[in-house]
């Protein structure tokens, strides 16, 4: 469009938003967390960033194995970079890159004469120790983080886009639709979720997507009671009717007209719903009716560090990532619940 | 042949409750209206609030399906058009809203708002659409630069322009006028009213005009009707109307204008009671509980709007046992 510019009260929410510090830099530094993760095996990675080798470059971060043969060595599976690097150490022409954290989130770092789970240590580049398979816990949060975290995204907008449709169709329609809905959204609800999890686990065991399909089963519901009313409230309003009044088409007043008047609701969920998804997930793995194993999770960590509590740095690592995280969502939920508080700025002016 | 014509219009909604959703009881928000509008000419509609005015207007459009009656447009029955020759019709017939706070949506702009009527009656061309949007914006005496502001970005008055831009977009030949201009200020409200006429002598409109205000009706209307609880009980060319009342409750009504001066403060008896619930309306005459003149007979046979046999006016109806037998109204 040309000359697009943002409604002037969506400008103040958002400068309101801005002013809201705790909740700003918490949205900023979770974004940027959230990207960081998107690129994690250059940060916490058993492969190299960069080896330098007879005068040529390589980047193994990404893309196929590289045998150990290629650099010289007396194997032909993937070369182990941290052996690498050591054999390297006085080797002017060759040399290593290693990401900050050497270590993949599978990879058992066993030694001789000792069992799992180490301590923290830095010489040994395992910052927050390893878990009672010798994994690396650090590698293991980062990934962990990622999964939970596009686990959550990708439910949030699927139980959205099904909750809100839903919920806007049976505001805007009403009548029979509406109480047809809401009866069986009813029941929905009382469907105990967490039997079904455990039925469908015993059954098989779930993959990412299974498992999102079984959240977003019972999930969706939350949206359509919020979407429903604020949907209701706006089909009411007088700009709905003059709409109506110039024929046009139910379509186009649901999506041109009543869904920008009710983002501000659904915006104000989303990092609540964030949250939520992390726990939903972090819980089920838990309990163990989660991502089969070796996927990287808190959850699994969390049953682990729980049983091993004498190996402390388990569970410390996972419960305050995991608390700094929500916290962080939480406040950003926070700022924006406020920043939109429809008492401070109401669309009817 | 009349531009409009409705003839026992009924609008009645249903109030459901209890555990299966069942019908309790009915609003008889429009209970039987019959009249008709000429090209070009302006018809007041004047009552409380709650009479059922605004219903009349929506209905007339088909915002709402009406229960019963007819609503003829130009000779097609407004209730049997399929969705595409509705929206013919409603290039046609348009409406101004009371309120412009909240009939412009503030998510849009308004080249946006004035726009839509274009996009949806097929304008493809977004160019000859902005076109047309600044010769709308220059017709209702708003600036180019409005194009791209929020509607929260004007006064009421600018913002009462706007509404009527749109409702003009489509050079409709009736506009339906929903109170437009009682949420303004009275210093603005004459401005309005002044563009309203002249867009009417402009374009040949005809306009409903709905108003709970005699004093705003009378600077505008051909005619007025008077509405009470869902019926018209009086219309009559405004001039006769206000000269020659004939129903109690025009009678009280035109006896509660304020007369701008002091010293002829007049007495008078303001109405008894309140405006019964349209759930549970009297009966026959609506206005039988508040009217002083009221016998036996009005809570027996329902009035018919007619016109008064020994006055001879056919275009002076009214639907009281005993017009034309009241004390002259003062």
């Amino acid at each position: 469009m040309l000359g697009f510019r943002l409604d002037p009260l969506t400008q103040k929410k958002l400068q309101r938003f801005k002013s809201i510090r705790r909740g700003y830099y918490s949205f900023i530094l979770f974004v940027l967390l959230v990207l960081l993760s998107v690129f994690a095996e250059l940060l916490v990675n058993s492969r190299a960033l960069v080896v330098h080798y007879n005068g040529e470059w390589f980047f193994p971060t990404y893309g196929a194995v590289i045998p150990g043969k290629t650099f010289g060595l007396d194997y032909d599976y993937e070369t182990n970079y941290r052996d690498l690097k050591k054999r390297w150490a006085d080797d002017p022409d060759n040399f290593v890159i290693l990401p900050p954290i050497p270590y993949n989130p599978y990879e058992n770092d066993l030694r001789d004469g000792e069992y799992p789970p180490f301590p923290p240590s830095i010489e040994d580049r395992h910052y927050l120790g390893t878990d009672t398979t010798g994994r690396d816990v650090a590698a293991r949060l980062v990934y962990g983080f990622r999964t939970a975290i596009f686990f959550s995204l990708i439910l949030l907008f699927a139980s959205y886009l099904i909750g809100v449709s839903i919920g806007a169709a049976m505001g805007y329609f009403g009548g029979l639709f509406d109480l047809l809905f809401q009866r069986i959204i009813e029941i929905w609800s009382n469907i105990p979720f967490l039997y079904v999890i455990m039925i469908i686990s015993s059954i098989m065991i779930p993959n990412f997507a299974m498992l999102i399909l079984i959240i977003l089963f019972f999930g969706w519901i939350g949206m359509t009671w919020y979407m429903r009313t604020a949907t209701y409230k706006e089909k009411a309003r007088e700009y709905v009717m003059a709409a109506r009044a110039l024929g046009a088409s139910n379509s186009r007043i649901i999506f041109l007209h009543i869904l920008p008047n009710t983002v501000s609701i659904i915006v104000t969920f989303i990092p609540f719903s964030v949250a939520n998804g992390i726990i939903a997930l972090t819980s089920l793995d838990y309990l163990g009716f989660g991502l089969p194993p070796p996927t990287p999770s808190w959850g699994e960590l969390l049953a682990q560090g729980s049983a091993n509590l004498e190996s402390i740095w388990i569970v410390a690592s996972v419960v305050i990532t995991m608390s700094v995280i929500l916290v962080m969502v939480t406040f950003v939920g926070e700022a924006i619940r406020e920043a939109f508080d429809p008492k401070k700025y109401t669309t009817y002016e | 042949m009349s531009l409009l014509e409705v003839k026992g219009l009924k609008m009645h909604f249903p109030v459901h409750g209890g555990l299966f959703y069942r019908r309790i009881a009915t609003v008889h928000a429009v209970d039987g209206v019959d009249f008709e509008i000429e090209a070009g000419e302006t018809l007041g509609l004047v009552g409380e609030s709650g009479c059922g005015k605004s219903t009349v207007g929506r209905a007339l459009l088909r915002l709402y399906d009406p229960t019963a009656g007819r609503v003829r447009f130009d000779g097609q029955n407004v209730a049997d058009l399929d969705a595409h020759s509705l929206r013919s019709l409603r290039a046609e017939m348009q409406m101004i809203f009371q309120d412009p706070y909240e009939s412009l949506n503030p998510r849009h702009t308004v080249g946006t708002i004035l726009e839509e009527p274009y996009v949806i009656h097929g304008e493809k061309d977004a160019a000859r659409r902005r076109d047309k949007v600044m010769k709308l914006l220059d017709r209702v005496g708003l600036p180019e630069d409005a194009y791209h502001k929020f509607p929260h970005e004007f006064s009421g008055g600018q913002r009462q322009r706007i509404g009527i831009a749109r409702a003009i977009s489509l050079r409709p030949r009736l506009i339906i006028c929903d109170e437009p201009v009682s949420a303004l200020d009275v210093s603005i409200q004459s401005q309005i009213l002044n563009l309203l006429i002249e867009l009417q002598q402009e374009m040949g409109l005809a306009y409903l005009f709905i108003a709970h205000d005699l004093a705003v009706v009378k600077h505008i209307s051909d005619r007025i009707a008077v509405m009470y609880l869902g019926r018209i009980v009086e219309i009559a060319d405004s001039r006769t109307l206000y000269a020659n009342p004939l129903h109690p409750y025009t009678q009280a009504l035109i006896a509660s204008i304020p007369v701008p001066d002091p010293r002829r403060r007049k007495e008078f008896e303001a109405l008894p009671g309140e405006v019964p619930s349209p759930l549970n309306p009297p009966p026959h005459c609506h206005f039988v509980d508040r009217c002083p003149y009221a016998q036996a007979i009005c809570s027996q046979q329902t009035p018919e709007l007619k016109p008064l046999a020994e006055e001879g006016d056919t275009r002076h109806r009214v639907a009281c046992h005993f017009a034309g037998n009241l004390p002259p109204s003062g």
